[in-house]
Parts: structure tokens; sequence; C-alpha cells
């Protein structure tokens, strides 16, 4: 293959999987009721509907309510997790490993269906709460993942000799362990974020009347096409952008104080 | 006393226990309660498998697995190159083009999907309209239809299968490919008995990943596909919801769930976690 030749092909492969996104932008820019590209009048007038909608703040406040739990719950049961998957070595730790990523390899519609009917017979009416819980079985996975690769060639050595020099086992994990874990779990956590925002089979079927971003979207383009459907779209992945990089550069300003 | 592993591990396999486990164990026993009732404690039957079986819902399955099928063999082949490309002659700007291919994946399917949708759109979308506006020319579109809803899920998994082909090819030693050219094997020998083996481990997640993700995917059908074919997902849906047939929708759930452990167990059970991780 020549280098032209691959060139070209990462790059038409890279601007087809932009076209759809850049198509939202351009879907976003009129305010008709149908569809008619290129259009006659270009206009943000979409977006003031929108964010004068009721609606539209009332799905961003749920799916941040998903999001910001799943995350916490994640990274805490996913540190832990990492910390069996990665870090000591014991018995049944093949089968832990096998066990703990058979959620990502599973259709997620059907674990939200199966979740639902479960939740149902357990007598649990579906809200955001519930969709929480169905987004932790394919988050934690994920999240354990993403902070076991910091403990593949971590240095024990560093543990036992803070325990030689007195620590307890708290200290070893609070003073030594937790901060080489840390950049682990700030990605693991940002991962939860914006995965938790972004799906859509599980909260499809697990979050009741509470109806989250990509679910109220789904929705409407399944029914009929509108025009708040783009400027939605468009407002929803730019305040879950916005979210992410605001978390990155708070902790990277506490990590200059520190 | 446990080894601290074993407390770490405690608090994940309990909550995998009640959420995963437990879920899966409530479906395949309503599967078995007698159709339409909502009791679960009545004497178990097989009625509702005899019934899917009988009653045609083996199509909507069928639906499924073709096109989780499909979709796995059509990234599988955009795929490979991308990844030969990106290991081995992208440089520094590999870590670029990666990151561009990752960031769509956390954007919303509904976000991405309803994309695609406005540019297929028959006339007024942004493909058919530019074309019609720039040089008068009209075209048709695969909108609403089984191949819209295919593209569609080549497009939403297309990641899932590249990421873990990278790890493979990453997993083939430069020089046995070197070894093999010198001992007078062609390009086709090369990739069949040299590349093809060592990248397997990355080749069979990506597969399962893909695949399994399609066996379940509704929303493609849905959005590009104007459920101009049924599947399995919108089938079990249609059980749960408007049926009201729980029973009945729990036996699907559990044929879709015997699919996917079938295929993935397998797998699963022979993946060697430690040669993927400590290279």
């Amino acid at each position: 293959m020549t280098r032209l030749v691959m060139t070209l092909w990462v790059g038409a492969l890279v601007t087809l999987l932009y076209v759809p996104i850049v198509s939202v932008v351009l879907a976003s820019l009129a305010n008709t009721r149908y569809m008619r590209f290129p259009h006659k009048d270009w206009t943000t007038s979409a977006y003031a509907e929108a964010i004068a909608s009721h609606t539209t703040w009332q799905i961003h406040i749920i799916s941040l309510n998903i999001a910001l739990s799943v995350s916490v719950l994640a990274v805490i049961l996913g540190t832990l997790g990492a910390m069996a998957f990665a870090r000591y070595d014991w018995r049944g730790q093949g089968w832990f490993r096998r066990i703990l990523v058979l959620p990502i390899f599973f259709p997620q519609p059907v674990l939200g269906l199966a979740l639902l009917l479960s939740f149902t017979a357990a007598g649990i009416p579906p809200s955001w709460k519930t969709a929480v819980i169905a987004h932790l079985v394919w988050i934690v996975p994920i999240v354990t993942l993403v902070v076991s690769i910091r403990l593949f060639g971590y240095d024990v050595a560093q543990e036992e000799a803070a325990s030689d020099l007195g620590a307890t086992r708290w200290q070893v994990f609070k003073e030594v362990t937790l901060p080489q874990l840390a950049p682990g779990i700030v990605s693991g956590g940002l991962f939860a974020f914006l995965l938790s925002w972004a799906n859509l089979p599980l909260s499809a079927f697990t979050s009741g009347a509470d109806t989250p971003l990509p679910v109220w979207l789904f929705t409407r383009t399944a029914t009929n096409y509108s025009p708040l459907v783009p400027a939605v779209s468009v407002i929803g992945t730019v305040v879950s952008a916005g979210i992410v990089l605001l978390a990155i550069a708070a902790l990277a300003l506490i990590r200059r104080r520190t | 006393m446990r080894s601290p592993g074993f407390w770490f591990a405690a608090p994940v396999i309990a909550f995998l226990t009640l959420a995963f486990a437990l879920p899966i164990g409530i479906v395949a026993w309503t599967s078995l309660m007698p159709p339409r009732t909502f009791d679960l404690s009545l004497p178990p039957t097989i009625a509702n498998y005899t019934a899917a079986i009988t009653e045609g819902y083996g199509r909507p399955l069928m639906w499924s697995v073709i096109g989780a099928t499909f979709t796995t063999l059509v990234t599988m082949l955009l795929a490979w190159p991308t990844a030969v490309i990106l290991h081995r002659h992208a440089g520094r700007w590999a870590i670029v083009v990666a990151i561009l291919i990752a960031l769509p994946v956390f954007i919303s399917e509904s976000v991405r999907l309803f994309g695609l949708s406005v540019f297929l759109m028959p006339r007024g979308g942004i493909l058919a309209g530019s074309l019609q506006a720039v040089f008068g020319l009209q075209i048709g579109s695969i909108q609403n239809s089984w191949p819209g809803a295919l593209l569609g899920m080549v497009y939403i998994h297309f990641p899932f299968m590249l990421f873990p082909l990278i790890l493979g090819i990453s997993l083939i030693p430069k020089d046995r490919i070197e070894a093999a050219r010198d001992l007078g094997a062609n390009r086709w020998q090369v990739l069949c008995e040299v590349e093809l083996p060592l990248a397997a481990p990355g080749l069979a997640i990506g597969a399962l990943l893909t695949f399994v993700l399609c066996l379940g995917a509704n929303a493609e059908a849905a959005i590009l596909g104007g459920r101009a074919v049924t599947v399995i997902t919108a089938a079990i849906e249609q059980r749960f919801g408007y049926a009201q047939d729980w029973p009945a929708g729990s036996a699907l759930t559990v044929m879709v769930i015997a699919i996917t452990a079938a295929i993935v167990l397998p797998v699963l059970a022979r993946l060697d976690f430690d040669r993927l991780t400590k290279r």
C-alpha cells in the first residue's frame, strides 16, 4: 500500500464518521416544520426555542442526575474491583475477570428489558434511579478495566515499604495506592459520566416516566421530525463536553494547588 | 482468612449478582410461566417456547442474527486495514486518528443515528438536497429500508471492532512477518498463516463485542430502517408492552441470552487476560 492510498483510506473513514454529526449541526440551523436542505432561512431560532422550552431543561436535569450518580458509584465499585482484577493475585481471580467482563458482552436492550421485568416483579416503579442501576451493570466493568490499566506494571514494593515503616493497611491504601491510581480513577469517572450521559438502550427500558436526553431524542426521531430535535441534540452534546472539560480543568487546578 | 483480592472483589460480585445474574434468573423463571399471566408462582411450562417457535418469532430473531453477522463481517473488513495502517504506518498521527475515531462513541447513539437519517433523508435531506441544489441530480434513498438499518449498525459499531483489532495487531511481532516473507510466503499466506492467528485474541474480542451489541440493536432499525423489518428487541418490547404478555417476552429474551452465551462463553473461557495486558 502506498502512503497516499493509506492517507486517503483513513481520511475518508474519519470524514464518514463525522458526516452524521455535521449533518445534525446543519439540520439545527433552520426552524421549519419539514427538513428541506439547503435551508431557505438559516437561523438559530430553533436553539432559542429549545432553551426556552421547559422540556429541554427537564431532560438535561434527569440525564445529569443519572450520569453524576453513575460516575460516583461506578468509580467506588470500579476502583475496588480493579484492586481485585489487577493488584492482587488470588484464588478465583481468573473467574472474577471473566465474570466481570460478561456485562460488556451482553446485548444492552436485553439487559434493560430483563431489569425492567425484575424491577416490576419486585414492585419497584421504574424511574431515573432504576436507570442508574441499569447503567452501573454495564459501566462498573468498564471503569474497573480503565482503572486496572494503571495497576498493570504497578510497583508493589512501595506498599511494602510503607507497611514496613509502620503504616496501617488503610494508610497504605490511602497514602500509597490511591495516589498511584488517581489518573485511572479520573479517566474512569469521566468515561462513566460520558457513557451514562449518551446511553440509549439501557435508559429506554429502565427510566420509566423520567425521560433522559437520549431517550427523548430517540422517541422524537422515531415518531416525527421536529426542528427542536437537532437543536437539542447539539445542546446536549455540548453540555456533556462542557461538563467534562470543566471537570478536567477543576482537577488540574486542585493538582497545582497541592 | 481470605486474601485481600477476594474482599476487594466482593462488592462488585455482590452488585453483579443482584443486578445482572438475578434479573436473568427472574426472566428465565418468568419465561416458564403460562402465557399472559403475571403470577410467578404457577407450575412451570414450556408453552412460551413452543409458541415462540410456531408463532413466527423465529423471524425477528433471524433478522437480528443476520444483521449482527453482516455488521461483524463488514466492520471487520473495514477495520483490519485501518488497524494495520494505524499500528504500523501512521507513526505519531496514530493517536490523533484514534482519538478522532473514539470521540463519536461518547456522543449519544440517538444523536448520531438522527444525523445519519437527516443526511440520508429522501428529497430534503442533506445529501439529496445538496445534490439537487448543486448538480440538479435526483437520487433515491436507502432510508426506511433494511439496508439503511444495516448502514446504521456498521456506522455505530465500527469503533467497537477497530480498537480490539488494533490491540490484536499489536500482538503480532514484526520479525514474524519478515521471517515469513523471507521464507517465500506471499501476502495472502502471511495474512492467513501469520497475522490472523497471532491477532486472533483481538479479532475475537472485536467480533464478539460487535456481534453481541448488534444482536440486541434496536435504534438503527427504528430510526433508519423505519421498522421495515422487526428486530428481536422490538419483538420482545411488543410482548412486554403492547401485548402485555410477559412470559412470552421473557421466552424470547431467554433465547437471545442463550445465543449470546453460546457465543461469548467459549471464547471468554479460552481468552488469556495476562497475555493481553502484560505485553
